[in-house]
């Protein structure tokens, strides 16, 4: 049972890994048979799978703006004013 | 906005700042209000942004809209600015998550600290101030390096040669640190938020 791919450690290593770059077919086989037999694995790979989704969702999603939410002229007057003065 | 006027923005980025406020002001400030939820420390974050769009300016290569180019320098400034604040804090509770990927497994490699079941529904979640609150918590209380490769990778999109130029690592490097960052942000979310949720709805 020394195989790395009965190896919980491993396996999330390489889940992670392949998150970033293509694994040999034959490790991809080992890790997909990994899963089949082993849950916490299978909700590891999920749950880092969520968290790259909800990054990605978190860089586009304009969905989640508050459209009555404008700048205050004050605050306008003032970035306007720091600008002016940075850029002269 | 027209295509056409969108079209002369990219062609022209070295066009007149001040009209930036005008046009992207509100945006970026709805942006960052969204995220930091303090009307004055978002504003100063838009003004930070314009900022440094204006000394950056020259690399500005018309390769992505000015909104986008803009957006993206605001990402970081909330970034920075959220890091930063958390590291004012002492935070001790996150001591309790492992700092090592050996401290989740058995010596023998089978989990010690096993994922648990999340259970609520994710295109939820992400809706929640205080998920992204502890989100940004976690993210802050990883080792500097670890947190810019996530950010890098999972945020921004980086491929591994563009994180290895950025942190001036090897390949092999960037992968162990990405894997030990998810390993660490997925228990960080795992403790304070959807164990905290679950008890909530008990």
């Amino acid at each position: 049972m020394s195989h790395w791919m009965f190896n919980c450690k491993e396996i999330s290593r390489r889940i992670s890994e392949s998150m970033d770059h293509n694994l040999p077919l034959d490790q991809r086989m080992l890790i997909w048979m990994h899963l089949l037999m082993c849950k916490y694995c299978a909700r590891f790979r999920r749950q880092i799978v969520m968290l790259r989704e909800f990054c990605r969702s978190y860089q586009l999603n304009e969905n989640f703006l508050d459209p009555t939410a404008i700048l205050s002229p004050d605050a306008r007057e003032r970035i306007q004013k720091t600008l002016k003065s940075s850029s002269a | 906005m027209t295509q056409i006027a969108e079209e002369n923005l990219v062609a022209d980025p070295n066009l007149d700042p001040e009209t930036w406020v005008d046009q992207y002001g509100d945006y970026l400030y709805r942006f960052a209000l969204s995220r930091i939820k303090d009307q004055a420390v978002a504003e100063d974050l838009v003004q930070e942004t314009f900022l440094a769009a204006l000394h950056g300016r020259k690399s500005f290569k018309g390769h992505s809209a000015v909104k986008t180019w803009l957006s993206a320098i605001l990402k970081h400034k909330i970034v920075d600015y959220v890091r930063k604040k958390s590291r004012e804090r002492t935070i001790s509770e996150t001591d309790t998550i492992t700092a090592t990927v050996d401290g989740f497994f058995h010596k023998n490699g089978s989990w010690k600290i096993r994922p648990e079941k999340w259970k609520l529904d994710p295109s939820k979640i992400y809706e929640q101030s205080e998920f992204m609150d502890t989100f940004f918590k976690c993210l802050a209380e990883l080792p500097d390096r670890l947190s810019k490769a996530f950010i890098l990778r999972e945020m921004e999109g980086y491929s591994t040669k563009e994180i290895c130029n950025a942190l001036q690592i090897s390949a092999t490097n960037s992968w162990v640190m990405l894997y030990r960052a998810r390993m660490f942000l997925r228990r960080c979310l795992e403790l304070f938020w959807f164990n905290k949720t679950k008890e909530e709805n008990r």
